[in-house]
């Protein structure tokens, strides 16, 4: 395929071609799912190839993808990129500026200690089937499943500046789910939470532990059909790695994408609250709050040698010791903002167009142990695995409810609570920030499900985060 | 794709100790995004994908190939046989779909050709220079898809069907303070695209921007509830709760109330893919024929919407519904009589991020966008700021107080994977005690 990249590369070196880059990609996917004991659904999707090509004419992108990969249809590909610039520039006012950067030439394989693409299927089946008869012991649990998905995906970028990169990596979503039922009421509890996508292979299905940990869940879950709901108006709030990662990934990680600073999101995804003179300056969070987006590293889902775009991988402080320092752009915002490009132009397949994602956006760590953390709380909540989560499209007031809280008092669990929900404005919430747990404590967790862009485009991204407490939030909010 | 078919079908007749279901999508977009008054991005894409679901007895294996070819179909079938008898069986799959019914198959234009990208960028630079005087911009995008899809399977199912929706979504924002007004449509039909209508209501919302910028504070509220929020509801309520799999899955207090009141009489709702205003949609993803459905008619409860899965677990007629067609039935208001009747009051433009805090009871949570508006003394007279709202989606219904006299047709989609496009026609509602939770204090 290499040579096939390289050929297009050569038609798009054209004097009225400012830049172009092509993509091609084949991904694997397998999907296993188990509901209430029985295997409902198992599927896989083979060598799914796609290819995009993207050209900027006249300071405007043009873009075509296809998962055709033969000569003729190349070459439609390559015209209709052309034409849709060409065209879309009749409607371009602010013309795109492309600074050159240097070429980068490297390859990178991840080899997972246990490649579930050569693993039997009947032992895949097996593990999650012994798992999914687990949850089915109950009668007070009325429904439950088992799921995995597996993908592995090669990927190649070349670009008209020299830059040709080839990587193969393999990620795991694996999770399950049981359901309590009183008759009138339910509450759910999953395990390992919301953010379960990890960069890996099987080896990281089992490092979930899903057997010492059905046990847990089916309890929990039951319990929660008697537990009371938070009393109090305002309370201090641990907030667990699971869930904190999504409240970072809502309330930082899409606020400072900065193409929503000039309005390129605001048909699907929304605007941020963040403007150009807050840099350097504005006040996002306490100041033990050091939050960073850093694509090279290789336990996250978001590492690259270089974005979509050829920038290579980095990390870039985008707030720094409670202080917005730097923001997610692209080869195109980032001299819009006086800054150098941050390595999150990506898209999910080859035949999609590169918009400004998160790559691993991640919470700088403190120090101690989260049991440490709840000795040292008179009185407060534990809350983890997301339930619901919302958020305005300035990305300014957000809510969110987990599965279940722990109640604090003395420094120790003294019971839960239901469907715990708490509200609040994103500096005022990170300002309260008070203490963050330590590296032994920082994980990475990630999704394959960020949505953004239009065409919609779900990517896998990861957020490395420690448990961490927020003072004074709003927590009883009920419909 | 047509010596592809015949192929296809041989490999069905290939394997009779299997039952075998094939879904090729042919599938094509042009799309663009635009902002700030001036083009973001065009993208063309074309896909071909094929969708295979193979079943020995009970035990049951599925694949997807893009760009298919004979071969590839029928290695990764051999390859399944290796396996297929060490999988545990689903004790619930009992067939495929079997109703052999077709509809009589209409011409359908390609709205990829109707609406080029050069007739694009004449309607957006038209709107643009519309809006300037008022100081506001145009954002969003003009979609056009191409698809056919072609069920076939072991039971002699062999249905082809067309589409060929656009979707015209174009947000008006203030240059001054990002106050936000929203229009859209859809269809499948480029005739239908009235784009001097769809301008002229932006207009109207353009000019009740300029007014104050205001906030509420948290409580309940009359509201006004524009066609595309209460459309936001009933999808939502539809996917949770009036799917006949909410059933098995313990997610719906509707289980056991079929001929039940269960909501004020005003108030009916049809999945209807013959409806003039929605884009029509033949079959079914099981190939089962897509008809007019009745879900609630006068607040009584109808139907669940119930595909061929779990007909047989349940043992339930299957209906093949996909609330992909909503139509809810208008009312006997005038909207400007609705809002002459508030004395203090909201209307709400659009929702944005809702999310269930618990499916089963339809408690969520979410936001206005695009334009929120205070209703004072029976007229609209500031803006509000952005708002958060805790509600549960049948406490609106039942609280609904009002149902406009016409309805509006705009374009939903799923936006992942093919950006399917469906429409919904819907009126305007008014409700009482709509609980605003908090305020964003931003537009």
């Amino acid at each position: 395929m290499k040579h096939i990249i390289h050929d297009i590369i050569q038609k798009l070196n054209t004097p009225e071609i400012t830049f172009g880059d092509v993509r091609y990609s084949t991904t694997d996917y397998q999907s296993i799912f188990f509901e209430k004991g029985n295997l409902k659904h198992f599927s896989s999707d083979t060598n799914n190839q796609a290819l995009g090509i993207r050209v900027l004419i006249n300071g405007c992108w043009g873009f075509a993808g296809t998962d055709i990969i033969n000569k003729i249809e190349i070459e439609k590909t390559i015209k209709k990129a052309i034409k849709n610039a060409k065209e879309g520039s009749l409607f371009k006012q602010q013309k795109v500026v492309y600074k050159p950067i240097k070429p980068t030439i490297g390859s990178y394989i991840y080899t997972p200690k246990e490649n579930p693409f050569t693993m039997p299927n009947e032992e895949k089946i097996a593990y999650f089937e012994n798992i999914s008869k687990l949850l089915t012991q109950n009668e007070q649990i009325v429904y439950s499943n088992v799921n995995c998905d597996f993908q592995r995906q090669y990927k190649i970028y070349a670009n008209t500046e020299g830059t040709f990169t080839d990587s193969l990596v393999y990620d795991v979503l694996p999770g399950m789910y049981v359901l309590s039922s009183d008759g009138k009421h339910n509450y759910s509890r999953t395990w390992p939470g919301h953010m379960n996508g990890r960069r890996g292979g099987f080896e990281k299905v089992k490092a979930c532990e899903f057997e010492k940990n059905s046990e847990r869940i089916i309890k929990e879950a039951i319990d929660l059909l008697k537990a009371p709901t938070i009393q109090e108006e305002r309370a201090d709030i641990i907030i667990g790695g699971g869930h904190l990662a999504l409240q970072l990934h809502e309330s930082v990680g899409h606020a400072t994408e900065a193409d929503r600073i000039f309005g390129m999101e605001i048909s699907y995804a929304g605007k941020t609250f963040i403007k150009k003179p807050m840099l350097k300056n504005f006040k996002y969070g306490s100041d033990i709050v050091t939050i960073f987006s850093d694509s090279t590293l290789e336990e996250g889902l978001g590492y690259h040698l270089v974005d979509d775009e050829g920038v290579p991988g980095r990390r870039v402080d985008i707030i720094k010791n409670g202080i917005l320092n730097d923001q997610q752009t692209s080869r195109e915002i980032a001299p819009l903002l006086d800054l150098e490009p941050s390595s999150n132009m990506m898209a999910s397949f080859a035949n999609d167009i590169p918009l400004v994602r998160m790559t691993n956006f991640c919470l700088a760590p403190g120090q101690g142990s989260l049991d440490q953390l709840i000795a040292q709380t008179e009185k407060g909540y534990l809350l983890d695995f997301t339930k619901t989560w919302s958020i305005d499209d300035n990305r300014y007031n957000f809510q969110f409810t987990t599965e279940i809280g722990y109640k604090i008092q003395e420094g120790k669990i003294v019971g839960i609570v239901k469907e715990p929900t708490y509200y609040g404005i994103t500096p005022e919430f990170w300002g309260s920030c008070d203490k963050i747990c330590g590296q032994e404590e920082w994980e990475m967790h990630g999704t394959f499900h960020c949505g953004k862009g239009e065409p919609g485009q779900a990517m896998h991204l990861s957020h490395g985060v420690a448990p961490a407490r927020f003072k004074n939030v709003v927590v009883n909010v009920k419909a | 794709m047509e010596s592809l078919k015949e192929k296809l079908k041989n490999i069905i007749s290939d394997y009779p100790q299997l039952k075998i279901q094939l879904y090729l999508k042919n599938w094509q977009t042009d799309f663009l995004r635009f902002y700030k008054s001036q083009t973001n991005y065009n993208i063309s894409k074309n896909s071909v994908t094929l969708y295979v679901s193979i079943y020995k007895d009970k035990k049951n294996y599925s694949f997807e190939i893009s760009n298919p070819s004979e071969e590839q179909v029928r290695l990764q079938i051999e390859e399944a046989l290796i396996y297929i008898d060490k999988l545990p069986p689903d004790p619930y799959f009992i067939d495929l779909e079997n109703d052999l019914r077709r509809i009589d198959e209409k011409q359908k234009d390609n709205n990829i050709e109707n609406i080029s990208l050069n007739r694009k960028i004449e309607i957006l630079k038209h709107f643009a220079e519309a809006v300037k005087p008022y100081d506001f911009d145009i954002y969003g995008t003009f979609i056009c898809n191409n698809e056919t899809n072609w069920i076939l399977n072991s039971n002699g199912l062999d249905k082809v069907s067309k589409v060929s929706p656009y979707y015209f979504e174009v947000k008006a924002v203030s240059n001054k303070n990002e106050v936000t007004v929203l229009e859209s449509f859809g269809s499948d039909n480029a005739s239908a695209l009235d784009t001097e209508m769809i301008l002229s209501n932006l207009i109207v919302k353009i000019k009740a921007a300029q007014n104050e910028i205001v906030d509420v504070e948290a409580g309940d509220y009359e509201v006004i509830l524009a066609p595309r929020c209460i459309g936001d509801f009933l999808s939502m309520y539809a996917w949770s709760n009036l799917f006949i799999s909410s059933i098995d899955r313990k997610n719906t207090e509707l289980d056991g109330k079929v001929g039940e009141k269960v909501f004020p009489e005003c108030f009916s709702l049809y999945d209807n893919p013959r409806h003039p205003n929605t884009v029509n949609y033949d079959y079914s993803h099981d190939g089962h024929l897509y008809q007019n459905l009745p879900i609630f008619e006068k607040g009584i409860f109808k139907n669940f919407l119930v595909n061929n899965y779990y007909a047989h677990k349940l043992n339930v007629p299957e209906n093949g519904n996909e609330a992909n067609c909503l139509v809810m039935e208008t009312g006997n208001h005038s909207l400007e009589d609705m809002i002459k009747g508030i004395k203090k009051g909201l209307y709400i433009s659009s929702f944005h991020y809702m999310n269930f805090i618990n499916s089963r009871e339809t408690s969520l949570t979410g936001l206005t966008r695009d334009g929120t508006f205070l209703i004072e003394d029976g007229k609209i007279t500031k803006v509000i700021n952005n708002l958060r709202f805790t509600e549960k989606i049948t406490d609106v219904i039942n609280n609904i107080q009002e149902i406009e006299n016409k309805a509006s047709t705009f374009p939903m989609s799923d936006n992942y994977g093919n950006f399917s496009i469906y429409t919904y026609s819907m009126p305007h509602i008014k409700v009482k005690e709509f609980n605003i939770s908090s305020s964003t204090k931003t537009v």
